[in-house]
C-alpha cells in the first residue's frame, strides 16, 4: 500500500513535467522512426543505393558496347561515362568523386577476339569498402551478359584450333558449349530472381551482410571477381597493402564522424551557458554592463567556437595517435576546415540555446537534432551508399558537409581550394544561424 | 542631470503585466545622496519598479527619468552610472571572488590599475580579502550576498539599487552589507532600498515608500510615517494618585477627578505603520512564487521576455 502511495505521488510529479513526458515517452519513438527509417534506407532491398562507377571506353568497339550496355543495366551500378575531354576515370576515383572507376582499353573488341588477356583496369578506392562488394557482386552478370558466351566460345574455339582439332570434332565442340552455355545463362537469372521469390538476397546484399561478417573475405570475394573476369586492378588511393588501407578508411571515417558528432553535443551544451546564466541571474548583470545583447551572445559564440575547434584538434590528433588517421595531409585545410565546422556547430548551438527557454528543454531537442543528423549527415555510416534521396537530405545537415571535408583531407590528400564548397557551406550554415540567433537573441532581451 | 535635478523622477508609472498593473501610477523621488526605503508586500511592485528603473523593463505610461536620463531610451548611457544588487545571487560560482569582481570591473571598462584598485576595495568592503581566490561555490550564504553587493559597486556607480540584499544571511554578514551601504552613503551615492527586513529601511533609509498592490499608500520619514492618518494612535496613559484611597475612587469612578495625568505616546515601529498601512491580509499571489509576485527577479524576467 505504502508502494502504491509512493508510486501514484510519482506518477503525479511525473506526469505534470511535460518536458519529461514528451522526453521519456516521444524521444525513443522519434529516434525509432529517423533510425529505423535510416538502417531501413540503407539495408533495405528494395532501395539499395546504387554505387557509381565511372566507366572510360577508349576501345568504342561493337563488344565495349555491349559491356558498357550491360553494365548500365545493372541494378546496383550508377554509370558515369567519361566523356573524351574530362577528367579520365583513374583520377576521377583518386579525387574522390567515385569509388570505382573501370577503363577500357583500346584493342579491347581485338583482344576479345583474338583471345588475348584483356585490355580492362579497374580502379579502386579501397576505403570504400561496401560500395566495392556492390561493384564486384554487379560486374558478374555483367561482364557475363555482355561478354561470357563470346569470351567463353570465343576461348575454346581458340584452344581447340590450337590444338589443331577437326573441323567436326570443333563443330560438335561448339554445340556441346551452346547447350552448357544456355544452361549457365539460366542458372545466373535463376540467381537473379531469388530475392523476388524471397529465398535469396542478391549478389550485392549478400556482399553488404558479407562485409560487416568478415572484412578479409570481402575483400577476397571483390578482388576475386576481378581476376576472375581478367580485370587488372589497382588501388588508386590509400596506399600501402590493400587492407590495411582499408582499415584506415575506416578509422577515418570514424573518427570525423565522431568528432563531429561529439563537436554539436559539447557545443549545444556550450550555447546552453547561456540559459544557465538565464536562469542564476548573471545575465541580468551582463545586461546591466556596457555592451548590449549582441556582445553578450558575441561572446558566447567566440567562447563556444573556441572550445569546439580545441575539441577538434585533440581528436584528430588522439585518431593520428592511435589510429595512425592521416590528418597532417593538408594542414592548412584541416584548420580552416575546422575552424568552419567549429563555426557552423556554434552557430547551431547558440541558435538552439536561444530558441529553447529552458536546459532541459535544450537537452530533449538537442538530443534529438544531433542525433538525427548524424544519422542523416554520415557520421555514423559513409553516405556514399546511401540512396539518393537519404544523401539529398543528408546534405541538409552540416554533418555532410564536414564529412565531405575531413574525408577529402584525410583520405583523398585534398587542399585547402578542393574543399572550398565544403568550407563556404559550413561558414554559410555558421553566419546564417549565428545571424538568426543574434536577431532572436536581441529581440527576447529588448527592453519592453 | 543639473545640480538641482532629481537622481531619480517619476510620474505616473504603471506597468502591466497583460490585465494586471503591477505599478499603476507611482510617483517617485530621490535625490542625491538619499536613501530611498522601498517597502510593501509581496507583489507590491517593487522589484518591477527598480527593473524599469534600472533599465531592465520598459513603462507601459508614466514619465521616468534616472539620473536625467530616458531607461528605455538612453539605457546604455545610463547602465554606466547606475549599480544593481539583485534580489538573487547573480554570481559565477566556478570563479573566485577576485575572478568575478576582475570580470565585472573588466566589463564596466576598467582595466590595469583601475582593474586593480577595484577589485581591492570591493574585496575590502566585502571582507573577502582573505578568501579572494577561492572559489564562490565554497562561500557561506552570507559570503556570497557580500560579493553579490560588491559586484554591483565595483565601477563606483551613482546610484545604487539594492533589492533585498540580505535575505537568509546570518547577523555578522548583514552588519557589512550595512557598513557597505553607509560607506556608500558616506561618498554621497543615492541608494534605493528594498527590503522585507522592516528594521533595515528604518536604520537605513531617510526616507520610506510604501507600495500595496502596485500603488503608493504612504511616503516620508519615519516621524512623518508615524503621524500618518491611516496609523492608529495609540498611547498609555499614566496615572499618580496623592493617595491610595484617591486612587482607588478613580478607579471606581474611572475618572480622573484628584489625578495628576500624563499621557506616554507609544509611538509606533515601522512594522506597525506597514501592517496598519498594508493590512493583514495574506499577499500569496499565485503567479509569484518564492521571489514574491510577478515583478519577483525570475517572474519579472519571465515577464519582460
Amino acid at each position: 500500500m505504502r508502494a502504491w502511495l509512493l508510486a501514484r505521488k510519482d506518477l503525479r510529479v511525473y506526469f505534470r513535467d511535460r518536458v519529461a513526458v514528451a522526453l521519456g515517452f516521444g524521444l525513443p519513438i522519434a529516434l525509432c522512426t529517423v533510425f529505423g527509417g535510416a538502417m531501413g534506407a540503407i539495408g533495405g532491398d528494395d532501395t539499395l543505393g546504387r554505387v557509381e562507377i565511372a566507366v572510360q571506353d577508349d576501345d568504342h568497339s561493337e563488344a565495349s558496347r555491349k559491356l558498357l550496355s550491360e553494365l548500365g543495366a545493372a541494378d546496383g551500378l550508377e554509370l558515369d561515362l567519361v566523356g573524351p575531354d574530362e577528367k579520365g576515370a583513374r583520377e576521377r576515383v583518386a579525387a574522390g568523386d567515385v569509388p570505382v572507376a573501370l577503363a577500357i582499353g583500346a584493342g579491347f573488341g581485338a583482344a576479345l577476339t583474338a583471345g588475348d588477356p584483356l585490355p580492362l583496369t579497374l580502379y579502386r578506392d579501397p576505403g570504400k569498402v561496401i560500395e566495392l562488394q556492390i561493384v564486384a557482386g554487379n560486374l558478374i552478370p555483367a561482364f557475363l551478359g555482355a561478354l561470357g558466351e563470346d569470351l567463353g566460345q570465343r576461348s575454346i574455339g581458340k584452344v581447340l584450333e590450337t590444338l589443331d582439332f577437326p573441323l567436326l570434332g570443333r563443330e560438335r565442340a561448339q554445340a556441346i558449349l551452346d547447350r552448357s552455355w544456355s544452361s549457365l545463362s539460366d542458372l545466373v537469372q535463376e540467381l537473379e530472381r531469388a530475392p523476388a521469390d524471397g529465398d535469396e538476397a542478391p549478389a550485392a546484399a549478400v556482399a553488404v551482410a558479407a562485409e560487416g561478417e568478415k572484412e578479409d573475405e570481402a575483400f577476397d570475394f571483390a578482388s576475386a571477381v576481378a581476376e576472375m573476369l581478367g580485370l587488372t586492378v589497382e588501388d588508386v588511393v590509400g596506399g600501402g597493402e590493400h587492407g590495411a588501407a582499408q582499415r584506415r578508411a575506416q578509422q577515418a571515417q570514424a573518427v570525423a564522424g565522431m568528432a563531429v558528432m561529439m563537436l554539436l553535443f559539447g557545443l549545444v551544451h556550450c550555447g546552453g551557458t547561456l540559459l544557465a546564466e538565464e536562469a542564476e541571474g548573471t545575465l541580468d548583470r551582463l545586461r546591466l554592463a556596457p555592451g548590449g545583447p549582441s556582445s553578450i551572445l558575441l561572446g558566447k559564440c567566440l567562447f563556444t567556437w573556441l572550445v569546439g575547434l580545441s575539441q577538434l584538434v585533440i581528436l584528430f590528433l588522439y585518431g593520428r595517435a592511435i589510429f595512425d588517421v592521416p590528418v597532417f595531409r593538408s594542414p592548412v585545410a584541416l584548420v580552416v576546415l575546422s575552424a568552419a565546422v567549429a563555426a557552423a556547430a556554434t552557430g547551431f548551438g547558440i541558435l538552439f540555446a536561444v530558441l529553447c527557454r529552458t536546459q532541459k528543454q535544450l537537452e530533449g531537442f538537442s538530443t534529438i537534432v544531433v542525433l538525427t543528423m548524424s544519422a542523416l549527415g554520415g557520421s555514423w555510416w559513409p553516405l556514399a551508399f546511401a540512396p539518393d534521396w537519404y544523401r539529398f537530405l543528408g546534405h541538409f545537415t552540416l554533418n555532410a558537409w564536414a564529412m565531405d571535408g575531413f574525408q577529402g583531407i584525410f583520405w583523398y590528400g585534398k587542399g585547402l581550394t578542393e574543399i572550398g564548397l565544403e568550407i563556404g557551406v559550413l561558414a554559410g550554415i555558421a553566419v546564417g544561424a549565428i545571424g538568426l540567433a543574434l536577431r532572436l537573441f536581441e529581440r527576447r532581451l529588448r527592453v519592453r | 542631470m543639473e545640480a538641482s535635478e532629481n537622481v531619480i523622477s517619476v510620474r505616473g508609472l504603471v506597468r502591466r503585466f497583460g490585465a494586471r498593473a503591477a505599478v499603476d501610477g507611482l510617483d517617485l523621488e530621490l535625490s542625491a545622496g538619499e536613501c530611498l526605503g522601498l517597502l510593501g508586500p509581496n507583489g507590491a511592485g517593487k522589484s518591477t519598479t527598480v527593473r524599469i528603473l534600472s533599465t531592465l523593463l520598459a513603462p507601459s505610461a508614466g514619465h521616468v527619468r534616472v539620473l536625467g536620463l530616458d531607461p528605455v531610451a538612453e539605457g546604455a548611457r545610463l547602465r554606466e552610472r547606475i549599480g544593481v544588487v539583485p534580489q538573487e545571487l547573480a554570481l559565477y560560482d566556478e570563479l573566485s571572488a577576485h575572478e568575478n569582481l576582475a570580470f565585472f570591473a573588466e566589463l564596466s571598462g576598467r582595466t590595469g590599475a583601475a582593474r586593480t584598485e577595484a577589485v581591492s576595495a570591493g574585496l575590502e568592503l566585502s571582507g573577502l580579502a582573505e578568501r579572494r581566490d577561492e572559489r564562490v561555490k565554497t562561500f557561506s550564504g552570507g559570503m556570497k550576498r557580500r560579493l553579490n553587493v560588491a559586484i554591483a559597486l565595483v565601477h563606483a556607480p551613482e546610484l545604487v539599487f539594492l533589492d533585498e540584499p540580505t535575505v537568509g544571511i546570518d547577523p555578522q554578514s548583514r552588519e557589512r552589507i550595512f557598513e557597505m551601504v553607509a560607506a556608500l552613503r558616506q561618498r554621497g551615492t543615492a541608494l534605493v532600498y528594498t527590503s522585507h527586513q522592516l528594521g533595515e529601511v528604518e536604520r537605513l533609509c531617510d526616507r520610506i515608500v510604501i507600495l500595496d498592490r502596485g500603488r503608493k499608500v504612504a511616503e516620508g520619514t519615519l516621524s512623518e510615517l508615524q503621524q500618518h492618518p491611516r496609523v492608529q494612535q495609540r498611547g498609555t496613559a499614566t496615572l499618580r494618585f496623592e493617595s491610595a484611597a484617591a486612587a482607588r475612587a478613580a478607579q471606581a469612578a474611572l475618572g480622573p477627578r484628584g489625578a495628576t495625568a500624563t499621557l506616554e505616546e507609544d509611538r509606533p515601529g515601522l512594522e506597525r505603520i506597514f501592517l496598519d498601512l498594508t493590512g493583514r491580509a495574506l499577499r500569496d499571489d499565485p503567479e509569484g512564487g518564492p521571489e514574491g509576485g510577478p515583478e519577483g527577479g525570475a517572474a519579472a524576467r519571465e515577464e519582460a521576455r
